[in-house]
């Protein structure tokens, strides 16, 4: 496992090569052939659950590419950072124009286009055009967590990679390899307790571990676990929901307004945590996440029409406790 | 029944006690002019109670048109039934404006 | 038909200078506000009601600049609404430090008398309590005009009495409106509403625009129907009304009548919603009718009065969607908001900034920082200020200070 100097573990510990990736052994395989030919290395589309790998099987591919300078040939944008399609179209143009286009069997740059499912329809249809001019000098590698929202245009250009929830003995032994470089003491329900928590995100798990060893004490028991996740959010949205889903509404509106007045997030912010933690929840149906899923979408653009936050996630977490009776 | 206007009023000769009060309850006294003047209306009741006990009669103030600024007394007034702060020197609006249906200049709202 | 009862907001004071009438309390309050003669930190403004109390509270605050944190001055209400948001009561008054924006908080208590009522004097000595505890001024309000009943409080705050609005002023005003409104009116039918009025501004208001309503010209003819209203209809009233109500139209009519704030009484109702529909399907249902209300509310703006019986209609909705199940329960009132006013744009550019560094660092969106990394690092950083991660992020002092302390809250 590498390791450099980076003060945050999920930056510390991400692996630098594919065959370091956890648990990702499928997609490696089909993207080691993509890399064996790099001239004929497509658009890709990395899809799925956060913090399952795409940005790091992303950066990984920078550096098979191009080695150790490989940010000099690599442009990371986020369209949710990014205010709008122009901005996005200008920054790229800037990196063609300035940046170098190609290095060894690469004979273009690279473009990691970190959550373009937030970008609107009519911003990926110029993002389509973008690629398509700029296809002789760039390859674009777009992430999303869900796929169904990229525009079919976009969809056809790329290869699509799929990526889901992590298996949980792998993300364990993760785990305990990083707690044995950082000479702690991981108890085994401890580690499983983080894994199941975390509900298949390696990000998460890596924080959460990195969280209890904050706490200095000599072992990580289930205890100090249960203690970090009583604090933190991810998991406060996740009980917000199996509290509403449950019937139990008063509960779940009192977590949302400790959601709001804790952390300041505000009606959009909480209503996409809800879209990503809802994803993970294990024990709901696909059929039954899409129709929950189009609810939080009703609600959501109920906000956009500037409501009021806690009246509308109200509402929203009151029609989740009603599909769960 | 006795008008006084709040601004300047005059009082035949008090006694001690009963000027210190005064003063006390809010009023002010111009040795100059020898005239009396209401500077706070906290206890604007009690000023009126001891006025009205010195001159042994009822003590009307004059109001303050808020639209052309003179004084006039509630008498002049159509509803001295409805009010509750009667001649008390508080703002008002004279007859005549009223039925002059003026409003006030200054951007109310 | 349900009325649009818009002049009261439309024509709602803004300055001071607004406020009409009670010249002697408006320089009282202003006096205590700006700190001279202040020899309490607590000012109860009692009178009866729709003479300017609130009207005056809120166009100070306007013209000065602070924040009014508004809370029920009931104590059990008090004490379940701040743990309904999981605070203890003294970390609230830790607010006042945090808000440099606005020259300052102040709390206010509406409707203390709704405590007077009460045979144990237990609400007294909780609104004592809290005028004691706080650290940020309070101003307090009531209706009733009983001096005995208030004498209890003088001890902890100044009374400054308001009186009726008297009739020359009130048909001045009416005036001033029918003006504005392009409304041709009658003298004697200004006369009647502001003598039916008992120096209520508010209903009287109300009343003109009930009786002008559609109309160019205005007659004393017109003002016949007038009865005279309850001017105490305030918002526990109009809770207990539109939730009791056995149709639509009834909580409509309820609702019209009533002298409430709109955008508190939503906010109110859907705080109410769970303890009226104990069943998910009616509260679902329920909610979604409050919720397109609140859209419609944002459409109405400060233009489109018209779409203000959409928003009636739906709130009527919302509260008799199952007339039969009604069981009477204890309101919230006024509406939870208080968390929030940490949260001022200054704060907002901080956490903005800290996640920017951690979204660069750490490849994420700074969206995704802050949900998914900023939790984490807060618990962090509060167990090890010392951490590696202050430098690696290229965190200020007060930074650091800031996301510590935003934990506590």
């Amino acid at each position: 496992m590498t390791i450099n100097d980076e003060a945050m573990w999920v930056e510390k510990y991400r692996p630098k090569t594919l065959d370091d990736v956890v648990d990702l052994t499928h997609i490696i395989e089909n993207l080691k052939a993509f890399l064996k030919n790099p001239h004929s290395m497509p658009h890709l589309l990395l899809a799925g659950i956060p913090g399952t790998g795409k940005t790091t099987v992303a950066i990984c591919i920078a550096r098979e590419l191009y080695g150790d300078k490989w940010k000099s040939f690599t442009l990371e944008l986020n369209a949710s950072d990014e205010r709008g399609i122009n901005t996005v179209r200008d920054r790229i143009k800037d990196f063609s124009r300035y940046g170098r286009t190609g290095f060894g069997e690469a004979p273009y740059s690279l473009i990691i286009l970190d959550e373009s499912d937030q970008m609107t329809g009519p911003a990926q249809t110029a993002l389509r055009r973008i690629m398509e001019t700029s296809s002789r000098t760039s390859r674009f590698i777009l992430i999303c967590n869900y796929s169904n929202k990229i525009i079919e245009p976009i969809q056809s250009r790329c290869a699509i990679f799929r990526f889901s929830k992590l298996d949980k003995c792998a993300m364990v032994e993760h785990l305990k390899k990083i707690a044995k470089q950082e000479n702690l003491r991981l108890l085994d329900e401890a580690a499983e307790r983080i894994v199941e928590y975390s509900e298949g995100d390696l990000r998460h798990a890596i924080n959460a571990l990195q969280t209890t060893a904050a706490y200095q004490k000599d072992v990580i028991d289930e205890k100090t676990v249960l203690q970090v996740f009583g604090e933190a959010s991810p998991r406060q949205v996740q009980l917000m929901i199996n509290k509403a889903l449950s019937g139990n509404f008063v509960e779940a509106r009192k977590m949302m307004y400790n959601l709001i007045g804790q952390y300041g997030f505000s009606g959009s912010e909480i209503v996409r945590q809800m879209q990503r933690e809802l994803m993970k929840i294990a024990y709901i149906p696909d059929n039954e996440k899409a129709e929950l899923t189009n609810i939080i979408g009703e609600y959501d653009y109920r906000l956009t029409q500037g409501a009021n936050s806690d009246i509308q996630l109200s509402a929203l977490l009151a029609q989740f406790s009603k599909f769960g009776k | 029944m006795v008008v006084l206007n709040k601004k300047s009023f005059t009082l035949p000769r008090v006694e001690r006690e009963h000027f210190v009060r005064l003063m006390r309850l809010g009023v002010e006294y111009d040795r100059d002019k020898g005239t009396f003047s209401i500077a706070s209306f906290d206890n604007i009741e009690a000023i009126l109670d001891s006025i009205s006990n010195i001159l042994n009669d009822e003590i009307l103030f004059l109001q303050n048109c808020l639209i052309c600024d003179n004084d006039f007394p509630c008498s002049e007034c159509n509803y001295p039934e409805f009010c509750e702060t009667k001649n008390l020197p508080f703002q008002c609006v004279c007859p005549q404006c009223l039925k002059n249906r003026k409003i006030p200049q200054q951007k109310l709202f | 038909m349900i009325k649009d009862l818009l002049w009261v907001e439309k024509y709602r004071p803004k300055k001071i200078s607004d406020v009409v009438g009670n010249e002697l309390a408006k320089t009282k309050f202003i006096d205590w506000l700006k700190k001279k003669n202040r020899r309490k930190k607590a000012v109860l403004l009692y009178g009866p009601a729709g003479v300017g109390k609130t009207a005056l509270v809120n166009a100070a605050s306007n013209q000065f600049n602070f924040t009014i944190i508004e809370m029920n001055a009931s104590d059990t209400r008090t004490e379940k609404t701040i743990n309904k948001v999981g605070k203890p009561a003294t970390s609230f008054i830790a607010l006042d430090r945090f808000s440099s924006e606005s020259k300052g908080n102040i709390l206010f208590l509406d409707e203390v008398d709704g405590v007077f009522g009460q045979q144990d004097r237990g609400g007294i000595k909780a609104i004592i309590n809290i005028v004691k505890q706080s650290l940020i001024p309070v101003v307090m309000a009531a209706n009733d005009t009983d001096q005995k009943k208030l004498r209890p409080l003088k001890k902890v705050c100044q009374l400054i009495r308001f009186h009726q609005v008297r009739i020359p002023l009130i048909i001045t005003t009416l005036q001033k409106i029918c003006s504005a409104e392009n409304i041709e009116a009658e003298f004697e039918a200004l006369e009647r509403i502001a003598q039916n009025s008992q120096g209520d501004m508010r209903s009287a208001i109300n009343d003109l625009q009930s009786t002008s309503e559609g109309k160019e010209i205005l007659t004393l003819q017109d003002t016949m129907l007038l009865r005279t209203r309850n001017k105490d209809i305030g918002m526990y009233e109009t809770l207990r009304g539109v939730f009791s109500a056995e149709s639509v139209g009834e909580a409509a009519i309820m609702l019209s009548r009533s002298n409430v704030n709109y955008d508190d009484f939503l906010l109110s109702i859907s705080d109410n919603l769970p303890f009226r529909y104990p069943e998910s399907a009616d509260l679902a249902t329920a909610y979604d009718m409050v919720s397109k209300a609140d859209v419609f509310r944002g459409r109405v703006g400060t233009e489109n009065w018209h779409l203000l019986r959409y928003f009636f209609n739906l709130l009527a909705k919302a509260t008799t969607v199952s007339p039969k199940s009604f069981k009477p329960f204890d309101f919230i009132s006024p509406p939870i908001r208080v968390m929030s006013l940490f949260w001022t744009k200054n704060k907002r550019m901080k956490l903005e900034n800290i996640c920017a560094k951690i979204a660069l660092k750490c490849h994420v969106s700074r969206n995704t920082a802050k949900t998914d990394i900023v939790p984490f690092v807060k618990i962090m950083l509060e167990k090890q200020k010392s951490s590696k991660i202050v430098s690696w992020l290229k965190l200020e002092p007060d930074d650091l200070d800031y996301l510590i302390k935003m934990n506590k809250l």
